[in-house]
């Protein structure tokens, strides 16, 4: 710990409380979902009167909470196909990148962050407009196209900083030994840049996972995606399995979280 | 599959020397207006190591790595055993590179490092053990090929980098420079240590330093370039006691520098007439018309410390400021009116007291001679 100098004290109570309230505001609404996903009451309401487990029964019980898990199935399948293909994307694209350093290589950066400040409604309604135009209908792998293209720029976040780290004289190296570009991939790129893979892979499956305005407007009765699923059961009825819901998400967020970070030092790589 | 040059023949296992030629032939590259390196032409007999000695920013990495086929020359030719091998990539040359990161793969152990170039040819395996075994025998490394790099000293992966360069018999060694990165005290061991290994191996290579001392003991020949072009190429020896250009003067070795006027000619030599103040005997390859202003550079084991009563008219008054013992020898700090010298004396005895002293050059030295135009 820092030793602060008398004079110093107002300022470090000051920064102190500021951060418990930014605290309490993010971590605030998490710890009030999982408390209500907990209520003995039949409604959504905060703060339950008693608690029990009976909400988390009827959310994993397959025959009353079959459309959820219908929905629940849809959005891992597009967040698994999502991860592949934006970690793909932004390996080659980081890869490229990384090596040049002409305008283009600058430029193609910017175009592949550009979705990280798009509007998710906007982009959703685009989304929808461009692919009815080609008429092609909402189908599993539309939401797959739009959730890879929001996705791609997490990914290209972690796999851009692993990529930047590589000596360019380890390539070279590798070249002047004889290997092929594909060879130096395999045994020398890949193996040096896979926990920014790995890390760049988790985020976009996340980010997949919980997409509402892409999948607001792809989505179809046949690709029911979770999120979706439960803003249709809040607004239809209070009900109480949607907190149920968030919890499992939050906890199985929490622990892959907690599992990358001892893989691959993920929460050290968000922040680089 | 890579096209390839023939194996070389100084297979790892028998070490028989047999080296290969290298030819630069007039190679210029050019970064957009700047002109890296200019019309550039050296050869390097078997068996020879070559040092580009220069100033960063000279050049010289930049036709290492035309070399290597990193980068393609706008003009010119690089050939092995006078076959052309501009049109090969840097896999297909016949090139091992020591980079001077060492660029060790860091996943990989000392063994896997080395066996990488021989998988990457598709040698049958018990071939790259036995290769792997011998090249990590060569630079007495066996002890350590299953440590990862971060798990070895600097002069540990350099060697490990050596092994892996030589693991794949290239005909021609490429070391950039390869003793950077390390101490100043294990630098000489490991430069003796190299040498010895590219003799055994018969590889010939170029070696890319600014450390004159260190081209000095490495390198048969070195070249030394400036500003894209190479101002002398010859024996370290041969370059240090006749340097062509001023700037080779100063680069290799240390050289004081005194102005002066030609005197007289004196049958093949000069008389010089020094503007602090001392008329003395010096011969020159190169022609100078009587009154032409020149430069001479003396080296600080050519001048002599006399004593302030020395009544030699080849001698200048000067005052001596210091004198620092260097291991065997003294560097005195003289200055002759606004001119700084360095000298270097054999040590005996007291040093010299500081204060007014006169300089002469010793009798048989030989400075060099240079028109004062010539650029520094």
């Amino acid at each position: 710990m820092m030793r602060l100098a008398a004079r110093d004290r107002p300022l470090a109570l000051l920064i102190l409380a500021l951060a418990a309230i930014g605290l309490l505001v993010l971590a605030g609404p998490v710890l009030i979902v999982l408390l209500t996903s907990f209520t003995t009451s039949q409604a959504l309401r905060f703060p339950p009167p008693g608690l029990t487990l009976r909400w988390y029964a009827e959310l994993f019980d397959a025959t009353r909470s079959a459309q959820i898990h219908r929905a629940a199935l849809n959005s891992l399948a597009v967040a698994a196909c999502t991860a592949a293909i934006a970690t793909a994307l932004a390996t080659a694209a980081a890869l490229a990148i990384s090596r040049s350093r002409a305008t283009w290589a600058r430029f193609a950066e910017g175009a592949f962050l550009a979705p990280l400040v798009l509007p998710g409604i906007a982009y959703g309604l685009a989304t929808l407009m461009f692919f009815s135009w080609l008429r092609l209908p909402p189908s599993f792998l539309l939401l797959v196209a739009g959730h890879a293209i929001i996705a791609t720029p997490f990914a290209l976040r972690t796999v851009g900083a692993s990529a930047a780290g590589l000596d360019p004289a380890l390539l070279e190296s590798s070249a002047s030994l004889g290997a092929s570009p594909w060879r130096t991939f395999r045994r020398v790129i890949l193996p040096l840049i896979l926990p920014g893979v790995a890390a760049g892979g988790f985020l976009s499956f996340v980010s997949s996972l919980d997409n509402v305005p892409v999948s607001l407007f792809l989505s179809s009765a046949g690709t029911d995606m979770l999120p979706i699923r439960l803003w249709g059961m809040m607004e239809s009825a209070l009900d109480v399995r949607v907190a149920a819901a968030s919890g499992v998400l939050v906890a199985v967020a929490f622990l892959l979280l907690v599992v990358m970070d001892r893989a691959v030092g993920l929460v050290r790589r968000m922040a680089g | 599959m890579l096209e390839q040059m023939p194996p070389a023949d100084a297979a790892l296992v028998t070490g028989t020397p047999a080296g290969h030629r290298l030819d630069m032939d007039g190679i210029r590259v050019r970064y957009g207006q700047a002109t890296a390196v200019d019309d550039v032409t050296l050869t390097v007999p078997p068996g020879e190591i070559l040092a580009l000695l220069g100033p960063s920013g000279c050049g010289k990495t930049t036709l290492l790595r035309s070399v290597a086929g990193f980068i393609r020359p706008e003009a010119g030719r690089v050939l092995v055993d006078g076959r052309p091998i501009d049109h090969l990539p840097p896999g297909g040359r016949g090139v091992g590179i020591v980079f001077q990161s060492y660029a060790l793969f860091p996943h990989m152990t000392a063994a896997q490092n080395v066996a990488y170039g021989l998988e990457a040819r598709g040698r049958p395996q018990k071939e790259i053990r036995q290769k792997v075994e011998a090249a990590l025998a060569a630079v007495r490394m066996e002890a350590f090929a299953e440590r990862r790099p971060r798990a070895l000293s600097g002069g540990q992966q350099q060697r490990v980098a050596l092994a892996r360069a030589l693991a794949i018999e290239p005909a021609i060694l490429l070391l950039d420079e390869p003793f950077a990165a390390l101490d100043r005290a294990l630098r000489l061991d490991l430069q003796l240590e190299i040498k010895r290994i590219q003799r055994r191996f018969g590889v010939t290579a170029v070696l890319v330093t600014h450390d004159q001392d260190e081209a000095m003991s490495m390198a048969d020949r070195m070249a030394v370039m400036r500003g894209g072009r190479v101002e002398q190429v010859g024996a370290p020896a041969e370059v240090y006691d006749n340097p062509a250009t001023p700037f080779v003067a100063g680069f290799v070795g240390t050289s004081n520098r005194l102005h002066g006027r030609i005197e007289a000619r004196e049958g093949a030599a000069y008389r010089i007439r020094l503007d602090v103040g001392a008329s003395l005997v010096a011969d020159s390859p190169r022609g100078f018309a009587v009154g032409e202003r020149v430069l001479l550079t003396a080296r600080p084991e050519q001048l002599a410390l006399r004593d302030a009563s020395d009544p030699d008219p080849a001698a200048f008054p000067a005052r001596l400021r210091q004198s620092l013992p260097l291991g065997p020898a003294l560097m005195h700090d003289v200055e002759a009116g606004s001119t700084e010298l360095k000298l270097h004396q054999p040590r005996h005895g007291a040093p010299p007291v500081p204060g007014p002293v006169r300089v002469a050059l010793l009798p048989e030295a030989r400075p060099a001679l240079f028109a004062a135009g010539d650029a520094a």
